[in-house]
């Protein structure tokens, strides 16, 4: 970074109060910059944000170029403050902003857009006599809440004038002398001539933050000694100073095999960066780092990714924060179950803003792409089901290997009579049962499709062929299973009567005596809850315990609303209840829950609730 | 707004101060509400068909069980949605609880 200038304001706003009276010449505070060497010579001016809105006021201060000090270039009279036009009628708020440059210039225009404020409280009255003003109010500004900020490794050098350059005659028999106190070891002093705050060396952020000061003034009259203190937290600004490391392994081994879908991520290596990494403001480069993925082979760029997280933390040592960053492998596409290979990635990270030599760090990712085969577990699936099963009621359920942990593709299934030559009436039976698909795509849903054919007498157990088929390459694996029919057949059917929804019954009774749709067992089963107030264990009827309520729709209840309305519906609900979480069905219910096709209530039984109040309650307990 | 069949004089709108509790829904909230509701008689709002049913049934021309019910003082315009937190920090949203305009319907 030859030729650019390092030179900063170590603070970013200055305050002051002025007051009617002063004369012109009277100085009123001073600026200081930090240097990067001590050839450097700063060079102050007051500028203008924008050289069009210069301000009235602008023209009754000076900046001394050389030494910084700001101060009144006429006398401040009761008609300037008139002239300024603002809300308060005491004081009036002054704002100036300074710049600082190592040569000389004619611009006025701010150089950047982090010059300091200057906010002056121009008072309608005269400065206040020495009887008047406070110890306080001699040896600080008032509301001065400003903490320096200073560079790392940078020259040490002044960086606040303490004395209070508007009071310096206003009690001339007093003596003001500065000094700064700290608890641990700190590289600050008052330089005692100029009574400015000094950094002695130069600072490491790695090794302090923040030093926590203390600033002591002490004024001495003939025969007392006033000591006044204020806190400072003096902050150590950040720069790149120190290059990536790996902590541990620079290798991550990875499989992927039943998760290979696109946006799946593997591994994690850890790069670690002792300096911080900032994130505001956006377009800041300060540490970032740039990762190249250092293969060439086109198949390898279009499968994987790497992806870069990066946080803060504070190191175990010292509690100073630094950057850890997280490398991690990312499917850029869904693998096919057929891919099978091994492969080596290497991954350069480069820390750009490190000036040294050994900014980089290389990170290896062995990976191992194992295919999936498509095949059920080496088992005869055998599911028992009564004649007196509704329609839609479930029958069970059939996945391939491993199916709960597959992601990244699909497998469809489907039901297939295993000898095609059979009577039109026994294939006639067959039509008892369907499968859907389940909504995450890995499970195959068996239900009853025809209920008169498992009431028929001629239709005995059925067996069939589940064909399972991967989406994308269209491999099938297929299984047997056999559906075991249990009860007595009747020998009539019964007549095509409409089924009700068991959702619709409100008490124990009605509900075990039903027959509805989806009814596993021909008859509703209800669920009896215990608790009073709105609760997930509500009491309802259902057609099958195990899948409702269950807050979850799934694809068979999903074929009619009024199969389980209590999962399914997507209508308001009257009486106290939580919905779920994908907004679709109940979550929680408040007494009983019913539904007429899909509108629902939830409310408590007022009959029920009669039979037991507190008083029955009483004789319970006395009678256990 | 009170349709074909006016609007009694009786029926108005009242209001009451409740707790969330109160409202005997099963939400356990310490939030407060105005409810507000439908009260009055209907009885200038009834007209000739009114009258020629009570008439058919009090004279055992239709039987019994058929008295159709008289015009009732009932919202015929909700109040706003009702929000509010439950003790365990859960947001809830009641609809149509509370009525806005009553009628004679």
């Amino acid at each position: 970074l030859e030729g650019a200038s390092g030179l900063y304001f170590p603070q970013n706003e200055y305050t002051e109060t002025v007051y009617v009276g002063q004369p012109v010449g009277t100085p009123i505070l001073q600026v200081h910059a930090m240097l990067d060497s001590d050839s450097e010579r700063p060079h102050f001016y007051l500028c203008w944000l924008s050289s069009l809105r210069r301000p009235p006021y602008s023209s009754w201060f000076q900046l001394d170029i050389y030494t910084g000090v700001l101060s009144l270039n006429k006398t401040l009279e009761e008609s300037d403050f008139a002239l300024l036009y603002h809300t308060s009628r005491y004081v009036k708020k002054l704002i100036l902003h300074a710049m600082v440059l190592p040569e000389l210039t004619h611009r006025s225009k701010c150089a950047n857009r982090n010059a300091p404020r200057i906010m002056l409280d121009f008072v309608n009255t005269t400065l206040p006599q020495c009887a008047q003003t406070d110890m306080k109010e001699l040896c600080f500004p008032h509301r001065d809440t400003s903490n320096p900020h200073v560079r790392e490794n940078r020259f040490p050098g002044a960086l606040r004038q303490l004395r209070r350059l508007t009071r310096l005659n206003v009690c001339p028999n007093y003596t003001i002398s500065y000094h700064v106190e700290s608890d641990t070891p700190a590289p600050f002093a008052v330089n005692d001539n100029t009574t400015e705050l000094v950094v002695t060396a130069p600072l490491d952020r790695e090794e302090s933050e923040c030093y926590r000061l203390v600033l002591v003034c002490t004024v001495r009259q003939e025969t007392i000694i006033t000591r006044e203190d204020i806190p400072l937290d003096v902050f150590v600004n950040d720069e790149d100073d120190n290059a990536p490391y790996v902590n541990g392994t620079d290798t991550a081994d990875i499989v992927i095999s039943f998760n290979r879908t696109k946006g799946g991520s593997f591994g994690s290596l850890f790069v670690f960066d002792r300096d911080l990494t900032p994130i505001y403001p956006i377009d800041q480069s300060h540490n970032k780092y740039v990762g190249t993925l250092l293969n060439s082979d086109p198949w390898i760029k279009e499968t994987f990714d790497i992806k870069d997280t990066f946080s803060e933390k504070k190191a175990s040592h010292g509690g100073i924060r630094e950057t850890v960053h997280d490398y991690q492998l990312v499917l850029k596409r869904n693998l096919y179950v057929t891919e099978n290979r091994t492969l080596y990635l290497d991954y350069l990270v480069n820390d750009t803003t490190y000036p040294g030599l050994e900014g980089t760090v290389m990170l290896h990712f062995n990976v191992t792409i194992l295919p999936v085969p498509i095949r059920f577990a080496n088992i005869t699936h055998i599911f028992t089901l009564t004649r007196r099963a509704s329609v839609y009621a479930q029958v069970g359920r059939v996945c391939v290997d491993h199916c709960l942990q597959i992601d990244g593709f699909g497998v469809t299934y489907r039901l297939e009579v295993p000898d095609k030559n059979v009577s039109a009436d026994l294939l006639s039976c067959y039509a008892a049962i369907s499968i859907t698909q389940s909504s995450e795509g890995v499970w195959g849903l068996l239900y009853v499709n025809d209920s008169e054919a498992l009431r028929r007498s001629d239709c005995q157990d059925l067996q069939y062929v589940v064909v399972a088929q991967e989406e994308h390459t269209q491999l099938e694996a297929s299984t047997q299973i056999h559906v075991v029919l249990d009860g007595e057949a009747s020998k009539a059917a019964q007549g095509g009567q409409q089924l009700q929804s068991c959702a619709e019954k409100r008490w124990r009774g009605d509900c075990e005596s039903a027959r509805g749709l989806g009814a596993t067992t021909g008859r509703c089963q209800w669920r009896q809850g215990t608790q009073k107030a709105i609760s997930e264990d509500y009491s309802t009827c259902s057609p099958d315990l195990r899948t409702c309520p269950d807050s979850v729709c799934d694809a068979v209840e999903s074929k009619d609303m009024t199969i389980c309305p209590q999962d399914c519906t997507k209508e308001p609900v009257i009486g106290g209840h939580e919905r779920g979480l994908s907004g679709s069905g109940i979550k929680a219910c408040h007494g009983t829950c019913y539904c007429f096709s899909e509108k629902c209530f939830c409310e408590i039984d007022p009959v029920e609730e009669v039979l037991c109040d507190d008083m029955c309650k009483t004789i319970i307990a006395t009678a256990l | 707004a009170g349709g074909g069949g006016g609007r009694g004089q009786g029926c108005v709108l009242k209001q009451i101060h409740l707790n969330v509790t109160d409202l005997g829904l099963g939400y356990r909230s310490s939030e407060e509400m105005i409810f507000k509701y439908c009260s009055g008689p209907c009885r200038k709002s009834e007209t000739n068909y009114d009258k020629i049913l009570y008439n058919l049934v009090h004279n055992k021309k239709l039987p019994h069980k058929d008295t159709p019910p008289q015009a009732c003082c009932r919202p015929i315009a909700f109040d706003d949605d009702l929000s509010f937190l439950d003790d365990s920090l859960v947001y809830h949203t009641v609809r149509k609880h509370s009525a806005r305009k009553c009628g004679c319907v």
